[in-house]
């Protein structure tokens, strides 16, 4: 009886050991924003690279060649997307990036059918046009276009959120050009003489438009250098989930389903598909919105399961937030994991129909059933997990009931005697 | 034994019914609120003339219905993009007028079949699809007269769709939780009121007052919801009032929270969000926004801990 007993305890004392720890879960987490961004930022470099070469020898190759760098730059990013979400360092720095929708005519020449946004005055301004900007009665010198002329004077332009003068999408609409084709089939189709020398120049200013997309590139790559460190050994990211785990398990959490629901189901898929509007799909100008979903839900799947696949086949692996919530509620485990397994299901057949022949602003058109049962596959899949992720922060005993302090409540009335 | 029985009879009477908190909001805040949302939108779509002052009263009173439920972004009215559809707003890209402009280019009496209507885009119908026809600068004739009076009818239709599902099974599924339904527990169903009240609260400051507020320097009047119709302070109004009342229902010693709302709502007649380029005015919305946090703040220290819940993932974690 004493030898079961002790036995017993034994096995019982046990469990604590092997159950893995807030501690070891987010570090899990920090390693995989880490080489994430590490592999944003290296294939950002080969776009870099590629772009460079655009400039120096335009021709149908390398503005190919500068797209496809784009496209692979787009696969380690998406799955950072998570990563946003929870963490205020990214979700504040984020913008620069990825922001999106664009008013592109901010940017650059636009079709007639663009029309001006009644939102936005400078949804027209063309800036590769234009060397000389006024905006918000300010006189801007833009003779050179440089990243600070994009970083400080362009972006967020009069506060407007459309007015996207950097990052991915900004890049995108340099090399692809407007997606002029509705929901019909093809993507933008920007001819390689838009970068071309002296007269064989199409679209104008062709030396500018190299001069921009220079700069938004070697920005990109400023601004993913800057998120890689901050997720190092050290960095300030890192630093903010670490110190307390708890807190940090719960930013992974938020970022889980703040992504899954109110982003990636809600304002990117469903609205995108109610609205029937082409131009409501993420990567707009090159067609690879399916591709930026499909790597968003593998993003939020690598952080519960705690392991991230590099570009170069190989991973990124430590304790997970699965097992954290295993040891507490093996059922609610088993049926989360099963559910991200079937979102990134969901999200691959409609990749699996893109590359049959349907992109994806095709699924949006009014009366498309077959792209409506697709998108909403997903969507549906991603607010079931949604359920479920919902429920490990209360296994895990995070649910955020006390009182956030807030200025708020000091509340001056005096405008109001 | 008889004892015994009897007491287990007992405990089962008592545990049977879900905590009043959730039951009490369904029974005296949801569904009464969709019950006169489809009653107005019955009553507009009954109209069957754009001459007159009848069709803007139907609409108004349709859209104070709405507003009273408008908060409650769970359940039915979150399938086939209902709520999308009922009033889209904000539309930063005026999508809704593009295709509004569009289908009077084609002027297709086809689209204005009950199916084919439900099928268009959700900017294009609903309440804030029907404020282009009817307040546009000429009364709506012909067409435009055809396409409001059928998109009234798409709006009653959808209406009742989402009574019918509350009634039908999502109330049940909220007040009698299960491991076989959406919420699992008490606590599920109370995450889920919370939340409701929470982001609908915060709806006003951040969206209604938010979007036009914009920055000192630049405001935005043009922003502002219903400009046409220029319900736009009656909505915050009307918002303030049906999110006090599930704040009650909810929790009826909310008296932290019931103060916070008082303050607030006795703001809203002295804020004219159309005027938010006056410096004066643009001070006077801000601290009203300041004031609908401070709800959300003493709602989260006072009727949070009472249903020992918190906020869960919602529709506005988004961008």
């Amino acid at each position: 009886m004493k030898r079961i007993l002790l036995a017993a305890l034994l096995a019982s004392a046990s469990t604590p050991a092997l159950a893995v720890t807030d501690a070891e879960v987010v570090k899990t987490y920090a390693d995989i924003a880490e080489a994430g961004y590490s592999d944003s930022l290296a294939t950002a470099k080969s776009l870099q690279a590629a772009v460079d070469a655009l400039i120096a020898a335009p021709s149908v190759d390398s503005l190919e060649a500068a797209k496809a760098a784009w496209l692979a730059a787009r696969v380690p990013y998406q799955q950072t997307e998570v990563f946003r979400f929870g963490n205020p360092i990214v979700d504040d720095w984020e913008g620069r990036v990825n922001a999106w929708p664009l008013d592109e005519g901010l940017i650059d020449y636009v079709d007639p059918s663009y029309g001006q946004s009644e939102e936005n005055p400078l949804s027209t301004l063309n800036v590769i046009a234009t060397p000389k900007l006024s905006i918000g009665g300010k006189e801007i010198d833009a003779t050179t276009i440089t990243p600070a002329l994009i970083k400080d004077s362009l972006q967020e332009a009069e506060g407007i959120e459309a007015n996207v003068a950097s990052g991915y999408h900004a890049i995108e609409f340099l090399l692809w050009g407007q997606d002029l084709n509705g929901t019909g089939p093809g993507a933008g189709a920007r001819p390689f003489t838009d970068y071309a020398a002296g007269a064989d120049c199409t679209g104008g200013n062709c030396d500018r438009r190299a001069q921009y997309l220079k700069a938004a590139t070697d920005l990109l790559v400023a601004d993913l250098e800057e998120m890689a460190g901050n997720w190092a050994e050290g960095g300030a990211a890192r630093q903010a989930v670490s110190e307390d785990p708890a807190k940090g398990v719960q930013a992974m959490l938020t970022g889980m389903g703040s992504l899954s629901y109110g982003e990636q189901a809600g304002e990117r898929m469903k609205l995108g598909l109610m609205l029937n509007d082409p131009e409501e799909e993420h990567d707009c100008f090159s067609d690879n919105t399916h591709n930026s979903h499909y790597y968003d839900g593998l993003g939020v799947r690598n952080v519960y399961l705690g392991s991230y696949t590099r570009p170069d086949g190989s991973t990124v692996s430590g304790p997970s937030l699965s097992e954290l919530v295993a040891a507490k509620d093996g059922a609610l485990d088993t049926q989360l994991k099963a559910e991200l397994d079937n979102s990134v299901a969901a999200l691959e057949a409609i990749r699996t129909a893109v590359n049959g022949g349907m992109a994806y602003d095709q699924m949006l058109e009014a009366g498309n059933k077959q792209g409506e049962d697709l998108i909403m596959g997903a969507v549906n899949a991603l607010v079931t997990q949604t359920a479920s992720i919902e429920r490990a922060v209360t296994t895990l005993g995070l649910s955020a009931i006390e009182f956030e302090g807030s200025d708020s409540l000091d509340n001056p009335d005096a405008v109001f005697q | 034994m008889k004892p015994l029985l009897v007491s287990l009879c007992l405990a089962a009477t008592f545990a049977l019914p879900a905590r009043a908190d959730v039951a009490e909001a369904v029974q005296d805040h949801i569904l009464p609120g969709y019950a006169r949302f489809t009653e107005a939108t019955r009553a507009l779509a009954d109209i069957d003339s754009c001459a007159g002052d009848t069709l803007r009263d139907g609409w108004n009173a349709a859209y104070d219905a709405w507003i009273g439920v408008a908060h409650l972004r769970l359940g039915p009215v979150e399938d086939d993009g209902r709520v999308l559809a009922i009033a889209f707003w904000p539309d930063p890209k005026g999508i809704g007028a593009k295709q509004t402009a569009a289908a009077f280019r084609k002027a297709d009496p086809a689209l204005l079949t009950p199916e084919q209507i439900a099928e268009q885009s959700v900017a294009f119908r609903g309440l804030t699809g029907m404020e282009r026809l009817i307040y546009a600068d000429t009364p709506p004739e012909g067409y435009a007269c055809d396409l409001a009076l059928a998109l009234a009818d798409d709006l009653a239709r959808m209406a009742a769709e989402v009574e019918a599902g509350w009634r039908s099974g999502f109330a049940q599924a909220l007040t009698h939780p299960g491991k076989d339904g959406r919420y699992h527990s008490e606590a599920e169903a109370r995450q889920a009121m919370l939340t409701a009240l929470v982001t609908g609260v915060e709806f006003n400051a951040d969206t209604r007052i938010g979007r036009p507020l914009a920055t000192f320097d630049i405001p935005r009047p043009e922003r502002v919801e219903s400009r046409l119709s220029g319900r736009t302070m009656r909505n915050i109004a009307l918002s303030l009032a049906a999110t006090r009342d599930l704040a009650q229902t909810l929790y009826a010693k909310d008296s932290l929270t019931d103060a916070a709302f008082a303050k607030a709502e006795a703001m809203v007649p002295r804020v004219d969000l159309a005027q938010v380029a006056d410096p004066q005015q643009w001070l006077k919305a801000e601290i009203l926004a300041q004031s609908i946090h401070a709800i959300r703040d003493a709602a989260m220290a006072e009727i949070a801990p009472a249903l020992g819940t918190g906020i869960g993932f919602n529709a506005a974690d988004g961008d």
